[in-house]
């Protein structure tokens, strides 16, 4: 196994008295797509914030190409691309001008792609940056991100503002790779079909923990509902493993569980003397089941 | 066709679909198959996935892989899969959509009258 692009040990960090990350402990690895999923204030960006260096964590560690976050060489800042929430663009200049900026900054920077990305997106590269939208002013951020092929790419909620038909562009960049096919891309979003499309793996946080890791696939493959249908009236808490919510009316309850297997079926079927009907959930009722 | 919020994962859509695309033969033995990249831009989804499905079809022998050319459909065996084999293939949902018509205390001839609308409306 090659050595991870980015690495994330017992991180936790401390606001005053409020504990915004708590033992969090990750790896990235080449290629590797990340979701980073939570609801608004589960601390996605102070972690993405730490391992880029920009803040110590209170405990913990955190690497980036083997160089611990808070001590990167020029080398290692040179292959990062990070696209913050709220984008750091000079408004007084124009598209033009601080695309030339950031080809300044990096000796690898690829202007064929860049030239290509601003008319496909259709940025405006003559206007002033503090007359575009938001929309386009998130697209000039991101696009800036990708002029220099980094191997880790950063997104903090980048699509957010996009219309659908620019967040799919955005997608299908993202994975035209090409030359860089060991690129990873760690990017937090509260738009869960985007995450569902493009990452291989999610790391779901809740109240500051990783709650669950690992991939898009098995997270699917084991969390879903079943629906239970008695032949006589079952009681108010189903005894299933691994229960994550549960609803009963009379005979039928629905009860969402995690750590599901097909196998498992038939004997729950047997012991709860009853019909089990098990429905696949997308991601973002996983996400909705996970929080309730 | 692949539905990513789905609760079923894309690389098993896609194996599904494929699958029954051989079997049916819509995809004859010999035909090619777009390449990852393709079908990842094509999509929007990630190339991983497009793979994963890919390499389960050729473990399992409904696809071939060549060096530097694209996947084509195995020539031998399954690609022209018996009725049996291809029945076979919908038990599961048919064991579904049976249980789920039952709970919701709908007839089999209800049933068999929906079936036959969805067969003849043709936009499925």
């Amino acid at each position: 196994m090659s050595e991870p692009v980015a690495s994330v040990r017992n991180l936790s960090k401390r606001f005053g008295t409020k504990e915004a990350l708590i033992d969090v402990t990750a790896e990235v690895e080449q290629g590797d797509v990340i979701g980073v999923l939570g609801k608004n204030g589960a601390g996605k960006t102070t972690l993405l914030e730490i391992l880029l260096g920009f803040s110590p964590p209170s405990a913990g560690s955190t690497m980036i190409f083997g160089e611990n976050s808070l001590q990167l060489s020029e080398a290692a800042k040179a292959r990062i691309g990070f696209v913050p929430q709220q984008d750091e663009l000079l408004g007084m200049l124009s598209g033009k001008q601080q695309v030339a900026i950031g080809a300044v900054f990096h000796k690898r920077w690829d202007h064929a792609l860049i030239d290509r990305l601003l008319v496909d997106w259709e940025v405006p590269t003559d206007r002033r940056i503090h007359t575009l939208s938001v929309g386009e002013r998130q697209k000039l951020s991101v696009l800036l991100a990708l002029g220099h092929h980094a191997g880790l790419l950063v997104l903090d909620e980048p699509v957010a503002s996009l219309d659908p038909i620019a967040r799919r562009r955005f997608l299908q960049e993202l994975f035209d790779v090409g030359e860089n096919p060991t690129r990873a891309v760690l990017f937090s979003s509260h738009i869960v079909s985007d995450l569902e499309r493009a990452a291989n793996k999610v790391w779901i946080i809740k109240d500051g923990r990783l709650y669950w890791q690992g991939y898009v696939d098995t997270l699917k493959e084991s969390v879903v509902r079943l629906h239970v249908r008695a032949r006589a009236p079952l009681p108010s808490v189903v005894p299933v493993p691994h229960r994550l919510a549960c609803r009963v009316e009379g005979n039928r309850a629905t009860v969402a569980v995690a750590e599901w297997s097909a196998a498992k079926r038939d004997a729950l079927a047997k012991e709860l003397e009853a019909d089990v009907e098990v429905e696949p959930l997308g991601l973002e009722e996983i996400f909705i089941e996970l929080h309730k | 066709m692949l539905k990513p919020q789905s609760g079923i994962p894309i690389y098993r859509q896609l194996v599904e679909q494929i699958t029954r695309l051989i079997a049916g033969g819509q995809l004859a033995p010999g035909a090619t198959l777009p390449s990852v990249r393709e079908l990842a831009l094509e999509h929007a989804v990630n190339p991983m996935t497009i793979s994963k499905a890919y390499a389960l079809l050729e473990a399992d022998g409904w696809l071939e892989r060549h060096r530097g050319k694209p996947m084509t459909v195995a020539s031998r065996r399954r690609s022209q899969a018996a009725l049996t084999q291809r029945l076979a293939q919908l038990e599961k949902p048919v064991d579904e959509l049976v249980l789920a018509a039952r709970q919701l205390e709908i007839t089999k001839k209800e049933l068999v009258t929906l079936l036959n609308k969805k067969w003849e409306d043709g936009d499925v």
